[in-house]
């Protein structure tokens, strides 16, 4: 008998009764995500991706076409850059305001305790809405009222990246010492000065990286931008693409790839040297290197703004502000009829189904990855599959979506596959940093014991990673419901198709409804995931 | 520290770039003309196409013209109407949303003598399908949904036809632009799809598509589509200047012809807003206007 409780696969019933529950939710989603993976490997549609493809080849490199390469390229740069400088200006005087690590309402009733607490939470609320739209609808929104041009990407990427810093800062501050800032404010010490000298010092590197890694995203984000009429890269890109152009369709691929490699070393750069600032053996402070990158950051910046030539004057006079206020008012109020309704209910299900689909895709694409590129078949394979991942995360879901939507048509299915292409990247090389990470010590027990390796793993280095595993895919859910939310700009089905009609048709009552719709479903994602995640730790 | 200086060096940074641009908005603006087009076709296409137009455009009202491209068609009719925009090349659609937008101020000056009576295609790879009953049940690719050529004109003989495109057809895609439309079919992406004549013979003049494979079924009746507008409070003088110089164009002159010839145009002639009623009311009983 004893021998017959040792067969026994202890974690089986768990595992199974796991499979089992996740392919019951699972299978209407993939129903309402029209999953067809066979109509992938179609003769006709490989034809025309075939086709299409063998026009990469050559790359266009007529000079005219060059040149507008270049300045889209500059201008996606001065986009990013100019749109987190703002972003970073809208943050802070918000992180002082919001942030739980100044808040009087955390001390106790006091004067001015209630006033305090209405305005804390307004301004949650207010960052959950900059947060909660994603920022490609910001700026189909802000092409409408400045007019065409960088201002959009600029203003877009300010608000939602705004919000985004806003809510991690404040993370930050928060997971921090935050005893030195409550003595300040408890010894009578005001708002700004706890924040300087009893929460910075303790934050501020952590904070830079944060930022600096934030920057980078941007880069990827003014690419997209361009989709809406923002300019810069993603104009071209979307054209070309459109029209079936594939010798510059291949070049501004090109361009991306080098672009985001380029912005991730800079950003990795960075992020060292504020790393190495400060640890043993360098003086912390303002060395030469620190006092360059800062002059450099400012050129940059000041450069970037120089280039967009945004006439901020022109867009705060009265006149322009009128125009803003007939734009917001003209959404109000929403659609709310029930056969409207229930059209938005099911973009909502379909943006839903997209971005689960599309994100379990990703995570079983990116841990078949993720054991080359941890460097377990030798080092060819292993830089061999980090290059592929690098290369599938640098090409934004938008722009795969341009490729897919050709190979399986207009709809849900090909927003699936640009979500899992894109997350594959992303999710693979988490993973594989994970798998490398791993403690080895149970896996080596089990193996000395004579176990075989696919045992060892599955019992030894499986359980070690997956709480990690799981929060990283939780995250990059809640990234994708946003994407998807958008993915129907170039035809992907969901919310984003609806959103699009509705604008190009000026029904802004309609878009309304389905902005709110976006809303709402990243606000309950997010505390989905933040729950699952809270409980795996 | 590094923190703090790299915030000091953001916010002195932001300063001068606001101040510089306040003081920048002063200077600008005046003697620019801004000139845009529907994203119909390639932004680097329309930018080349555009060049030499607007050289002649220069010349021929002493001030700057600058070319803004854009992907969006519904941007272009918004920038026209709150005035970030002085000329832009419309379809009939588009021109109608921009005549209400624009409180009915926006001007129709010229169009191509071929856009009095432009026509769209109907084209299909799949041999069963003959005529509009035939798609009942089948997919179906329309252009951008702003396109009047693409989506609305199509859409409304569609439905003089009998056929309701959101009920009859299995699935309805947009994709965009007309070639992409064109690609659709023959892919088989879309068992049938509609597109502009003018595009559709610039393919066909080109071998971009096979005519034994795709086919054009049917074709609609005539209406008027694009036309350059001015927003309504642009200096009438000015107005009348841009009017003359399209007028004036001229293809037995050579240096007109390569401007002629880029725009597809054999001569333009004046165009006035009446002109677009009935694309109006074909837009209501499409269900595209309220």
């Amino acid at each position: 008998m004893a021998e017959a409780v040792a067969l026994h696969d202890p974690a089986a019933r768990q595992r199974g009764t796991a499979l089992l529950l996740g392919l019951a939710v699972l299978w209407p989603l993939l129903v309402v995500a029209d999953f067809r993976p066979g109509e992938i490997f179609e003769i006709r549609n490989l034809k025309t991706v075939g086709a299409f493809l063998a026009g990469f080849l050559p790359p266009e490199t007529g000079a005219e076409f060059l040149a507008y390469l270049v300045r889209a390229t500059l201008e996606t740069l001065a986009i990013a850059t100019a749109g987190m400088a703002l972003a970073f200006l809208l943050a802070l005087p918000l992180v002082s305001l919001s942030t739980r690590a100044l808040a009087a309402a955390e001390i106790g009733p006091g004067p001015g305790y209630a006033r305090a607490q209405f305005l804390h939470y307004g301004l949650r609320a207010l960052l959950t809405v900059l947060r909660g739209i994603p920022e490609l609808v910001w700026a189909l929104l802000f092409v409408r009222v400045f007019g065409l041009g960088p201002a959009a990407g600029v203003l877009a990427l300010a608000l939602g990246y705004g919000g985004m810093l806003t809510k991690v800062y404040s993370e930050i501050l928060e997971s921090g010492d935050t005893r030195p800032a409550r003595a300040i404010l408890e010894a009578g010490g005001g708002r700004l000065q706890a924040l300087f000298y009893g929460l910075l010092p303790g934050a501020a590197r952590e904070l830079t990286s944060y930022t600096v890694y934030r920057w980078e995203c941007a880069v990827r984000a003014s690419v997209v931008m361009g989709f809406v009429g923002a300019g810069g890269l993603g104009q071209l890109m979307d054209q070309a693409m459109k029209m079936l152009n594939g010798g510059e369709a291949s070049t501004i691929l090109l361009t991306f790839l080098l672009l985001v490699l380029a912005a991730d070393a800079l950003s990795h750069f960075l992020r060292q040297q504020v790393g190495a600032a400060g640890t043993v053996g360098r003086k912390a402070g303002f060395g030469v290197s620190a006092c360059a990158i800062a002059g450099l950051v400012l050129l940059a910046v000041v450069s970037s703004f120089g280039a967009l030539d945004i006439h901020f004057g022109a867009l705060l006079m009265r006149e322009s502000m009128g125009l803003i206020g007939d734009f917001a008012v003209s959404f109000f109020p929403p659609d709310l009829s029930l056969p409207w309704l229930s059209r938005v209910a099911y973009g909502t299900l379909e943006t839903l189904a997209i971005s689960a689909t599309g994100t379990l895709l990703a995570v079983l694409g990116g841990f078949v990855l993720a054991f080359p590129a941890s460097g377990r078949y030798g080092r060819l394979a292993g830089q061999f599959s980090r290059f592929l991942l690098n290369a599938l995360r640098s090409i934004p879901e938008l722009v795969w979506a341009t490729l897919t939507v050709l190979s399986v048509g207009l709809g849900p299915f090909a927003g699936v596959l640009a979500l899992a292409l894109h997350t594959t990247g992303v999710l693979g090389r988490l993973f594989a940093e994970t798998l490398q990470n791993a403690p080895p010590a149970a896996r080596d027990a089990l193996v000395d014991a004579g176990a075989r390796p696919v045992v060892a793993f599955l019992y030894g280095t499986l359980p070690e990673v997956m709480p990690q595993l799981l929060a990283y895919t939780l995250y990059r859910w809640e990234m994708n419901i946003r994407m998807a939310a958008i993915l129907g700009f170039v035809g992907a089905g969901g919310l984003g198709q609806l959103l699009y009609f509705e604008l190009s048709l000026f029904r802004y009552a309609e878009a309304c409804t389905v902005i709110a719709a976006m809303l709402l479903l990243s606000i309950v994602v997010d505390a989905a995931s933040s729950e699952v995640r809270r409980r795996l730790r | 520290m590094n923190h703090t200086l790299r915030r000091l060096a953001l916010k002195g940074a932001v300063a001068c770039a606001l101040i510089s641009s306040f003081a920048g908005f002063a200077l600008a603006q005046e003697n620019v003309l801004r000139v845009s087009a529907i994203p119909d076709e390639v932004p680097t296409e329309l930018q080349r196409k555009f060049a030499p137009l607007g050289k002649y455009l220069e010349k021929e009202t002493g001030m700057k013209v600058s070319f803004v491209p854009v992907s969006d068609y519904a941007a272009v009719v918004e920038s026209l109407a709150i005035r970030k925009l002085d000329l832009v090349w419309l379809g009939g659609f588009t021109f109608v949303q921009a005549r209400i937008r624009s409180n009915g101020t926006a001007i129709p000056i010229v169009q191509r003598e071929e856009d009095a009576h432009f026509t769209s295609k109907f084209v299909t790879a799949d041999p069963n399908i003959k005529s509009y009953a035939d798609l009942k049940g089948k997919t179906f690719a329309f252009g951008s949904p702003s396109s009047t050529s693409g989506h609305l004109m199509p859409r409304f003989f569609l439905q003089q036809a009998g056929i309701r495109p959101d009920k009859d057809f299995r699935n309805i895609a947009f994709s965009g632009a007309h070639d992409a439309t064109v690609a659709f079919v023959a892919a088989g992406k879309a068992d049938a799809g509609v597109l502009n004549a003018s595009v559709w013979d610039k393919l066909v003049e080109a071998k971009k598509v096979d005519p034994a494979k795709v086919r054009v079924f049917a074709t609609t009746p005539p209406y008027f589509d694009y036309n350059w507008t001015v927003r309504g409070d642009l200096d009438p003088a000015l107005v009348k200047k841009l009017t003359e110089a399209f007028l004036k164009l001229d293809p037995k002159n050579p240096e007109h012809a390569e401007i002629m010839q880029l725009q597809r145009a054999s001569k333009f002639i004046p165009t006035k807003k009446e002109n677009y009623d009935g694309i109006e009311k074909a837009a209501q009983s499409a269900g595209l206007l309220k």
